[in-house]
């Protein structure tokens, strides 16, 4: 992420909390078509587990057949929080910034979430909640489904956007063949 | 036999040749080309810097290590966990190493990461006799990267160490080129008028001290795995790959903010240790840090690393590029950084009003006649004895924001308040500060310190003096803490100088506010008018070493020793042999 952006970014925060929770929300949304859509329990060819560590997931990538629904449970087996989200790079990259702010209003405070303030109300009922479809942040020990129909884009990753994570090394590729 | 239980005694074999390394260093004179210079020093193994030691988190070392000068020597393993009589500090560990002889170091390796290897003797450190050491970790890392290069920093000067301590000694400002000249006098006095300009001359005075006492030694030039800026030192790399650099600062005297623009840094490791991964443009590492980046060059173009002393008086250069000879843009060095009154510390919260500008006693060697009077080294006739009174030890509890600074500047909570040294990242981005560093996975738990013990950080430049409470090492007496403690360290920096502060033998948990996640270091750096507080878990005994890690200030006697008490009682025995011998340290 470049600082520049993030800090362009944050000034439009500063201008309009819409944007703000119309950026974490929307993410997932408008960029379905490029990575695939949420899926549907019933439609699921198998389940995968990726258990996320500090900072690592196992397994460390996956291979995908085109238009295949997967059901994965991701389990949090580290001491911090962790994301699991499935995305190109770029829609990462734009990820990134948004989790930035989430650390800089203390919603990610290291191995804690802070609920009240993902609930809070940033106005016009929009708030810092992290509930794509596509993804799912979770603390130390938590447990969670995210049920995902994969297109036949060959550039997706499942990444870890909690800033620092992603450059870390914390994603893996999916492989669509 | 049992198939399975030959290959389980096959592996324990082949794990136990494994896991004890046997290892061999000389000290040897050698020559050192910056480029710039071509002088006489000392190297390990023929080279300055020596080899990098790469050893494995659980194996036994055997370190032999001889000395082929005609002066003692010693090899202090900085930052490594290890029995007392092994940390290498003379008249501390251990008497020396003679010359001619060899002395054969053994001790685990009880610890993964980044660190480095330098004489404990005299001034063969900053003539040249330092390395690197890489321990690869048991489990896997908590970061990946495709390929890796040790990236140690020195501030190599033409002089010799014994001659630079000599011309401090005698003349603490020979090497200090950015002091305020008279016309930057007379330009401060139509701006801020003759009086108020008089007044903030008269207190860094009283402090013994010049604005531009941000570097004590220039003149140097900076060197990256021994290579000048012209020679250029190339790492190599395929574009796409993640790349981890091991920064070390082996310097002598020299801090250094280092960036390689068009790179993002993400730094995964500070002083060994992993932390939570923090992206920053720039850093800056302090006299005896590491510090652990990765970077992931995509484009097939040349990087600069790019590395500027504090003080903006030198720079180091390096290159990362997919072909040897490509270069990037060397970037110019910024305006030096300027002290402002916040740096003077425990002197902030004065109402310059206060000061009696007519005490025959305060202005006695002063010369009003001449602009002279205010040089530097005039200024060490003033009396400054009315200055005594003034109640240091409300540092920490000082409002800086209080006081009239001017213009707001960049903050952070590891730098006075108004500070003129606040890094900001060349490119307007994110410069590292201690507050993110925060433990990856933390060793100790967290409890409450037993005690507090406060270390006021001293000098007087005027006097190149460097000390501890205002005690010099020779006049002082050892800390001593007990095994099993948890001591809080308080460090009051009352001069306006940075000091590196590196407890031997055990972790300094640097507190940055973030409890059970404040990160463990070996060097702690303490801005000037700063209170920068650590904790130890006394956790090995015997003695060890505790200093400023600026070569000139520990010599000067910025230096204690600290012996722990108590303990697996087989230690104590060896600790009095230790210091039967002596030696210097």
């Amino acid at each position: 992420m470049t600082v520049s952006k993030f800090l362009v970014a944050a000034a439009t925060i500063l201008l309009s909390a819409t944007t703000f929770a119309a950026g974490i929300h929307g993410g997932g949304h408008d960029h379905g078509a490029a990575s695939g859509e949420p899926g549907k329990a019933s439609e699921a060819s198998r389940t995968i587990t990726v258990e996320m560590y500090d900072n690592y997931y196992e397994p460390g990538s996956i291979i995908v057949s085109p238009g295949e629904t997967v059901r994965f449970v991701v389990e949090n087996k580290g001491n911090l929080v962790h994301e699991f989200n499935i995305g190109t790079p770029e829609m990462h990259e734009g990820h990134q910034e948004e989790m930035m702010m989430m650390v800089e209003h203390g919603v990610i405070q290291g191995g804690k979430l802070n609920h009240d303030m993902m609930e809070m109300d940033m106005g016009n009922g929009q708030s810092m909640k992290h509930d794509d479809p596509n993804s799912v942040l979770l603390e130390p020990g938590q447990r969670q489904e995210v049920i995902w129909k994969f297109s036949d884009n060959s550039n997706i990753e499942f990444a870890c956007n909690v800033p620092g994570h992603y450059q870390a090394g914390m994603y893996g590729d999916v492989k669509v063949q | 036999m049992n198939s399975r239980l030959g290959s389980v005694l096959l592996s324990l074999l082949m794990s136990a040749s494994v896991m004890a390394g046997e290892y061999n260093l000389t000290v040897d004179r050698v020559e050192i080309d910056t480029g710039d210079f071509v002088k006489d020093g000392i190297g390990y193994n023929g080279a300055s810097p020596g080899p990098v030691m790469r050893f494995k988190e659980g194996e036994n070392v055997k370190i032999n290590v001889t000395n082929n000068l005609d002066e003692m020597t010693s090899i202090h393993w900085h930052g490594l966990i290890l029995p007392f009589d092994q940390d290498g500090v003379p008249g501390i560990s251990f008497p020396g190493i003679k010359p001619g002889e060899t002395f054969t170091y053994e001790f685990p390796i009880q610890q993964a990461g980044t660190y480095w290897f330098h004489s404990h003797s005299g001034f063969q450190e900053p003539d040249g006799a330092y390395g690197s050491i890489v321990i690869e970790p048991e489990g896997r890392e908590p970061f990946r990267y495709d390929r890796e290069y040790v990236v140690q920093l020195t501030d190599k000067h033409p002089h010799s160490g014994d001659r630079i301590m000599r011309n401090l000694k005698m003349m603490p400002d020979y090497y200090n080129r950015e002091q305020q000249t008279v016309g930057e006098f007379f330009s401060d006095v139509s701006e801020n008028g003759l009086m108020n300009t008089v007044r903030d001359r008269m207190a860094w005075g009283g402090m013994r001290m010049m604005k531009a006492d941000v570097e004590d030694l220039q003149g140097f030039t900076g060197l990256i795995n021994g290579k000048g800026p012209d020679q250029n030192w190339t790492g190599l790399f395929e574009p796409g790959e993640r790349i981890r650099l091991r920064f070390i600062n082996s310097s002598a005297m020299t801090y250094f903010d280092i960036r390689i623009p068009g790179l993002d840094m993400t730094v995964v490791q500070a002083d060994g240790n992993n932390v939570q991964p923090v992206s920053v443009d720039e850093f800056r590492i302090g006299v005896a840090e590491t510090y652990d980046v990765i970077v992931r060059p995509k484009g097939e173009q040349a990087y600069t690393i790019f590395a500027e002393s504090m003080g903006r008086s030198g720079y180091a250069r390096a290159t990362l590029a997919p072909e040897e000879g490509m270069e990037a843009f060397v970037p110019q060095l910024r305006e030096p950084a300027r002290l402002t009154m916040a740096d003077m510390g425990g002197m902030s919260g004065m109402d310059h009003g206060d000061m009696d500008m007519n005490s025959s006693e305060g202005m006695s060697g002063m010369d009003h006649s001449s602009m002279e009077g205010m040089d530097h080294a005039n200024m060490s006739n003033m009396d400054h004895s009315n200055m005594k009174g003034m109640d240091h030890s409300g540092t920490s509890g000082m409002d800086h924001g209080s006081m009239a600074m001017g213009k707001e500047g960049p903050s952070d909570p590891f730098y006075a308040k108004g500070s003129g040294l606040v890094p900001t990242a060349a490119n307007g981005g994110k410069f590292l500060s201690y507050a993110d560093l925060k433990a990856q996975d933390p060793l100790y738990e967290d409890r409450e310190p037993t005690r507090e013990i406060e270390l006021r950080l001293t000098g007087n430049m005027e006097r190149y003096t460097w000390s501890i409470n205002g005690v010099k090492y020779e006049d002082a007496d050892p800390i001593r803490l007990k095994y099993g403690e948890r001591v809080r360290f308080k460090f009051v920096n009352e001069t306006m100088m940075t000091h590196p502060m590196h407890l031997h033998g055990m972790w300094s948990i640097l507190d940055v506010g973030a409890d059970q996640w404040n990160p463990i270091k070996h060097t702690v750096s303490v801005q000037p008018g700063t209170t920068v507080y650590m904790e130890t878990e006394v956790d090995e005994p015997g003695q060890w070493a505790f200093h400023c890690h600026l070569s000139y200030h520990a010599a000067a006697g910025m230096f204690r020793k600290v012996i722990v008490e108590g303990g697996p009682e087989s230690t104590q025995a060896k600790t009095d042999a230790a210091a039967e011998e002596g030696g210097e340290a």
